[in-house]
């Protein structure tokens, strides 16, 4: 038996938009710890890891690891019928081959529950292992956001450069060039609408824009954005989810002369 | 000999066509006058451009060695030109400039044109036959104010004006033969049968006429002929068929000399100029021709030699003839009729161990290899040479790298004894084939039936490569060695030479022994006799000048010149009719009404023809019924006022088709047999393509006028039939039903009686067919020919159903316009769409049809479907730039060229892909990628693609008659849909960055270990232990008959498989099943040791 329960429904919302604009179809991979999702997306040059934990659920109970395939376009469909303030509970039965979805509204006078029949996916689990990044910045999301759509009307990539000085985004195309360069916050009123960047080592890669620009759409889960980079290895992008877990995002680097697979 | 006054017309040559001069044969070694060309070049449907050779093609060629008995030709028997007849079968006509001979008709002094015969006797003999005194000519009209007399003047004004236009210093000052006044009569139109004057001019040399025919249209000719208005007829006819219409002989015919008409050439009397073994001079009108008839419809032994080189080329590199070597050339000589070859040959660059049945020829020199094959050619002396792609590869590279090599015996290839082959480029353009790169090369008196471009022409298929072709055809896989381990292979030992000469040798016995299952060149040589051109111009030429051919020689027997037509691209015809089909799902028997050869009957009964067309503007002058009006609004005159000539031809070829059928019903030999077989197709597809011609726009003659009341009369008369029996069978008319006609197309009408039973249908339907036959023209014929039972309609021009022609039991299952034949879908669809329609339609069996579907489907996402079936195929006609919108077959072309120049597609080649799974709205064309590199790499396919694109369109199409509207959603997303597979990239920065992790063999939940199962699965494990082992099992079983499978089909099961023939379904699934076995088995390792 396996039940999650979540008083901020309007969060697993949140968490599937930022999903499904790179899969089509995933794992949900549950055990007592709670619940991760990892995969990549068609074109196998992004991966997406969720990680909720089991603490920040209302109730959460796991008697056996499940891995649940589910079709994310029809789960989409089936959230949308849920209010933002509704509270949702996701229920399965061990060996099941449908997940349930109850939507209760906080006065308790309507609960609707949906059943989804699931997918037998059989593909590999990835893992991406931990790594030291040369350069972390972190910065408000909205602004990261707004960075990559205005540099993608620019070209199809994007050049992130990390200095002491701090973060420069530029991007040219055939209508010329942009170039956004952000400083390090000198003095912190809020936190989250900082930008802070730390280095060992300046950092210059370039990125497809269309992934980033997908990437973003899990603005609305987090306040702000932190970027990970190193040489050879893939940018991370974390949105963190406020006492539940995370979403990251990896993203290879494009390299001169490969063609994006 | 006249090479050098030949850019003197140049000058003075007229602004048209720029383009370079038509390829043709090349003749003589004299033809080498473009701007003559100019005009006697034909604006046929194909134009061919072609770059005049300018090398002299003249040498010292090598005499003829005999080594072996069993190689050289029979020898001749003792002739003697007075008392024996000479007969032998021509297989090749061309002609060359020379002194006339003394002795012989025609000009007595300067330089003439000899017509040049090529043949074997019935003993298997060579002849080279030379043909004096048959000059070209052409016709122009004059008006009625040019007297007969006035002749002798002409000629010389005429060869005057000749004269000063070629300004040349040479030695030839006739031009003009003769001038001769006739009456004759256009055949375009109708001229109330009178005959108007012409002048017959005959020339010297076929390109004068060009010449002559510029300078009469335009007046330059002296007073008082400048102000004739000339119009020129038949001045665009090939100088061969000229000859050949004149003389009466048709392609590949039986040529007689009778005793005392011929003299030998021979070392003491004459110079032999050929290698023909008997090479004799005839006056040209002492030659008899045979129709083929009778006895003389056998064929001679010709001898066909089929060969193939391997040549040893670098890594990546397509073969260069400057840089790499040719290491084995294989040799396979048979003659025609007999299916296994004579001769079995090997030539072998180093040593070779010995094969069975086939003789190894080892040389340490490649030169020597070389020269040996040259002499091996001229020795063995073949009629007809063939093989794959021979023109374009073999020959070019073998005359290139003897070249290179500097062989300078090489080159005589031909029996012209002192003449080169040489390449040319020729570019050839026609409807029937599109736009092709071809390398031509003059091999004098031998055919070059390279039996790609056979295929090419008649056959529409995936692939052309040999193997795919043979597996087509004699359904055999063939080892395939890729180029890069054909130089590992030479450089091996004597045994993996031996192993590359197995493949050679059969590389060069599959065109043999497809032309035989084919019956390509009983074919040819018989639609080359019906439509009297010679063989060679069924290769290299379009299908107009067959047409012209036969027209000619019916003009000829009634007095009629045919005009020269301009080639220029006019209006477009409303085609034939269709009728708006009732779709669905017919549980009762359909019948089907064919017309019987319906444009050429329609021809037939209404007498349309070039000859019978009648001016508008004349018709009061004929009485109401000489004359009939057709529904496109034409006017033609009947039979009665002027038979057609159209009519006429039709007539003679399908009568002769008839005859050919019952003859062929009698006919016990098996050759002869094969050979009649051959004529009535040949004689089917010479009655249909006249009505093409009358309809090519750019053709030799077009008509529209008879082209448009063609169409017109048969879509009058599809509605008239439509209409007749749905008014005839009535349940008023003490019928049991009304029939019901739910589809009609071009020449057949479908009717639903009502009936129920096959064996009613036909009953009513021969009762139809009779019936509504009355009601037309003779010998217009509605034939009752099948019915289909059950029978699916899905649109126009689109329907399944099992075929019937005698009521109790069905032939065939019949698909129309159904993915089941179309190249640019998958293999897959083809399958799936057959094996539903089978269930359909003989298992009467829909649902099991869609569980079928909804089986395939899951496969598909289940990455279950082999790699081999999702392969689409597309034709690289054009070059990069040419395209105008992105392409995946040209992306993905441009893509193999940046990682192996060598393997990449080529113009003309055809580009096998799949779809790959790529980020979301990503176009088409940069999905698609080399099927192999896919496996290699396990790069996910995108099945969303193949299940949207491919297969969901033409599944809802066959399922929609039967499951109605629901059919979409059931088929596309079903519970069988929700089961997926995805592979994980091998290439990509992601794919080395991330690390796998296990899952449990039960549950699939991820795993902290690499066991093979969590610990809630622990109690099952030894039930997914049983399950995986089993499935390891059938894996291994599997590839183990894959590899055998392959083992035997390169003849060896104790050598490792090399082959990587891409178009064997076996390579895929070996490819596969390998992958899949590695991974099970590393699978297995994770349950410990047992």
């Amino acid at each position: 038996m396996f039940e999650a329960r979540l008083l901020q429904g309007s969060l697993l919302k949140k968490v599937m938009d930022a999903l499904k604009d790179l899969l089509n179809e995933a794992a949900w991979d549950c055990t007592d710890a709670g619940i991760q999702l990892q995969a990549m997306d068609n074109s196998h040059v992004s991966l997406v890891s969720l990680n909720l934990r089991a603490e920040g659920f209302d109730k959460y109970r796991c008697d056996r690891n499940l891995s649940m395939g589910m079709n994310l376009g029809s789960m989409s469909k089936i959230l949308k019928c849920a209010s933002d303030k509704d509270i949702i509970t996701i229920k399965a039965q061990d060996n099941a081959d449908t997940v349930t979805f109850v939507f209760e509204s906080p006065e308790q006078d309507k609960v609707s529950d949906y059943e989804m029949k699931l997918m037998n996916l059989d593909q590999e689990h990835l893992g991406i292992p931990e790594t030291d990044y040369a350069c972390t910045i972190k910065l408000p999301s909205s602004e990261f956001a707004r960075i990559c759509r205005d540099l993608s009307q620019f070209g199809e990539s994007m050049v992130i450069s990390c200095t002491k000085e701090g973060v420069k985004f530029s991007a040219t195309g055939d209508i010329g060039t942009g170039n956004i360069k952000l400083a390090q916050s000198a003095k912190v009123d809020k936190e989250e609408e900082a930008v802070v960047i730390e280095m060992q080592e300046p950092v210059s890669l370039t990125f497809a824009c269309r992934y980033l620009n997908s990437f973003t759409k899990a603005t609305s889960l987090s306040k702000s954005v932190q970027l990970s980079m190193s040489p050879e290895v893939p940018l991370v992008v974390e949105y963190k989810i406020e006492d539940i877990g995370h979403v990251r995002y990896y993203l290879a680097p494009k390299i001169e002369d490969e063609e994006a697979a | 000999m006249m090479n050098s006054n030949s850019k003197n017309f140049a000058n003075k040559g007229p602004g048209g066509r720029n383009g370079p001069p038509p390829a043709k044969k090349v003749k003589g070694i004299d033809e080498k006058k473009p701007n003559y060309d100019e005009e006697y070049g034909e604006p046929d449907e194909a134009f061919m451009f072609a770059e005049m050779d300018s090398d002299d093609l003249i040498g010292q060629g090598p005499e003829v060695k005999q080594t072996t008995a069993k190689w050289a030709r029979p020898s001749v028997p003792e002739l003697s030109e007075e008392k024996d007849g000479l007969i032998f079968q021509q297989l090749d006509i061309d002609y060359y400039t020379d002194k006339a001979m003394k002795g012989m008709p025609g000009a007595q002094s300067g330089t003439v044109a000899t017509m040049r015969i090529f043949g074997v006797t019935r003993q298997q003999n060579s002849v080279c036959c030379h043909v004096h005194g048959f000059a070209p000519y052409f016709y122009v009209s004059v008006t009625t104010n040019f007297r007969p007399e006035q002749c002798r003047q002409f000629q010389e004004a005429l060869n005057k004006a000749l004269i000063a236009d070629s300004r040349s210093k040479q030695e030839i000052h006739e031009f003009v033969l003769a001038v001769d006044f006739m009456e004759r009569e256009s055949m375009y139109g109708y001229h109330e049968n009178k005959k108007s004057p012409f002048l017959k001019i005959t020339l010297a040399l076929p390109p004068f006429i060009a010449a002559a025919k510029r300078l009469l249209e335009r007046g330059e000719i002296a007073a008082p002929f400048n102000s004739m208005a000339y119009v020129a007829y038949e001045s665009n006819i090939d100088f061969e068929i000229r000859y050949m219409v004149d003389a009466d002989i048709v392609g590949c015919n039986w040529i007689e000399l009778p005793p005392g008409s011929w003299r030998l050439r021979s070392h003491s009397t004459g110079h032999p100029i050929t290698r023909c073994q008997i090479e004799v001079d005839v006056a040209w009108n002492k030659v008899i021709s045979h129709a083929p008839e009778g006895e003389w419809a056998d064929v001679a032994p010709f001898r066909i030699l089929s060969f193939d080189i391997e040549c040893a080329g670098r890594k990546g590199i397509f073969p260069e003839a400057d840089k790499d070597r040719v290491i084995q050339i294989a040799n396979m000589v048979s003659l025609y009729g007999e299916t296994e070859p004579f001769i079995r040959n090997i030539m072998t660059l180093d040593t070779c161990a010995p094969i069975i049945g086939s003789q190894v020829m080892s040389y340490k020199l490649e030169d020597e290899l070389l020269d040996k094959w040259s002499d091996f050619v001229r020795e063995v002396d073949p009629d007809i040479i063939t093989g794959y792609n021979i023109c374009n590869f073999d020959l070019t590279y073998l005359l290139n790298r003897a070249k290179h090599l500097k062989r300078s015996k090489f080159d005589f290839l031909g029996r012209i004894k002192d003449k080169k082959s040489a390449i040319k480029e020729t570019m050839i353009q026609s409807k029937q084939m599109g736009k092709r790169e071809n390398k031509s090369i003059n091999i004098e008196g031998r055919v070059q039936f390279d039996l790609l471009l056979v295929l090419l022409r008649d056959y529409k298929l995936r692939s052309y490569t040999l193997n795919s072709v043979s597996y087509h055809f004699l359904c055999e896989q063939k080892e395939d060695v890729h180029h890069s381990i054909i130089t590992e292979l030479q450089e091996g030992n004597p045994q993996t030479r031996r192993r590359l000469a197995v493949y050679c040798l059969k590389d060069a016995y599959l065109p043999l022994r497809l032309l035989d299952k084919l019956m390509c060149l009983t074919n040819y040589m018989e639609m080359a006799r019906v439509t009297g051109v010679p063989l060679s111009y069924l290769l290299t030429r379009g299908q107009q000048i067959k047409v012209v051919s036969q027209l000619l020689r019916k003009t000829k027997e009634q007095g009629l010149l045919m005009p020269v037509h301009k080639a220029e691209a006019g209006e477009e015809f409303e085609g034939a009719t269709v009728i708006e089909p009732i779709r669905g799902y017919y549980s009762q028997p359909i019948a089907t009404l064919d017309f019987s050869s319906l444009y050429p009957s329609i021809m037939m009964a209404h007498n349309l023809c070039y000859t019978s067309l009648l001016n508008p503007r004349d018709k009061d002058k004929l009485k109401e019924d000489e004359y009939i009006k057709t529904p496109a609004g034409n006017y033609f005159v009947k039979a009665s006022v002027r038979k057609g000539l159209l009519p006429d031809i039709l007539e003679a070829l399908l009568s002769a088709r008839k005859k050919a059928k019952k003859d062929l019903a009698v006919e016990t030999d098996p050759l002869r047999k094969k050979v009649l077989d051959g004529r009535q197709l040949a004689l089917k597809i010479s009655a249909n393509s006249v009505y093409g011609f009358t309809g090519a726009q750019v053709g030799k003659l077009p008509c529209l006028e008879i082209s448009q009341s063609v169409t017109a009369f048969g879509r009058m008369m599809i509605e008239k039939t439509s209409a007749e029996v749905e008014a005839k069978f009535r349940v008023e008319n003490g019928y049991a039903h009304d029939a019901k006609v739910i589809y009609g197309d071009t020449d057949s009408v479908m009717v639903k009686f009502g009936v129920s039973t096959v064996e009613e249908a036909m009953t009513l339907g021969r009762e139809a067919a009779e019936f509504v036959s009355a009601k037309f023209v003779k010998p217009i014929n509605l034939e009752f020919e099948k019915v289909y039972f059950p029978y699916l309609l899905i649109n126009k021009k689109r329907y399944a159903g099992l075929y019937w022609t005698k009521p109790d039991k069905f032939d065939k299952m019949d698909c129309k316009g159904i993915e089941t034949v179309r190249r640019d879908n998958c293999q897959l669809v083809a399958n799936l769409i057959n094996t539903c329609l089978q269930k359909i339609l003989m298992d009467r069996d829909p649902d099991g049809a869609l569980e079928y579907a909804k089986q395939t489907i899951s496969d598909l996402l289940c990455n279950k479907v082999d790699i081999s079936l999702l392969v689409i195929t597309k034709e690289l006609t054009k070059t990069d730039k040419d395209y105008a919108n992105k392409q995946a077959h040209v992306e993905l072309a441009h893509k193999m060229r940046k990682r192996d120049a060598g393997t990449a597609p080529k113009l003309g080649d055809r580009v096998p892909y799949v779809i790959i799974a790529a980020a979301k709205n990503t176009p088409a064309y940069l999905k698609a990628e080399d099927p192999i590199y896919v496996l290699e790499n396990s790069i996910p396919i995108d099945a969303q693609y193949y299940l949207e694109n491919q297969l969901s369109k033409p599944l809802v199409r066959i399922f929609e008659p039967i499951l109605g509207s629901k059919a979409e959603s059931s088929l596309l997303h079903g519970d069988h849909t929700r089961t997926r597979s995805v592979v994980t990239s091998k290439v990509g920065f992601m794919a080395n960055f991330a690390t796998r992790k296990s899952a449990c063999v039960g549950c699939k939940t991820v795993l902290p270990d690499d066991s093979a199962v969590c610990k809630f699965c622990k109690p099952k494990e030894s039930e997914f232990y049983q399950r995986e082992v089993g499935q390891l099992y059938a894996l291994e079983e599997k590839f183990n008959r894959l590899w055998t499978e392959c083992q035997r089909c390169q003849g060896s099961l104790n050598e490792e498989v090399l082959c990587s023939n891409r178009d064997c379904p076996i390579f895929y699934m070996r490819k596969k099943v390998k992958k899949d076995l590695c991974e099970q088995e590393k699978l297995m390792k994770r349950f410990g040791q047992p």
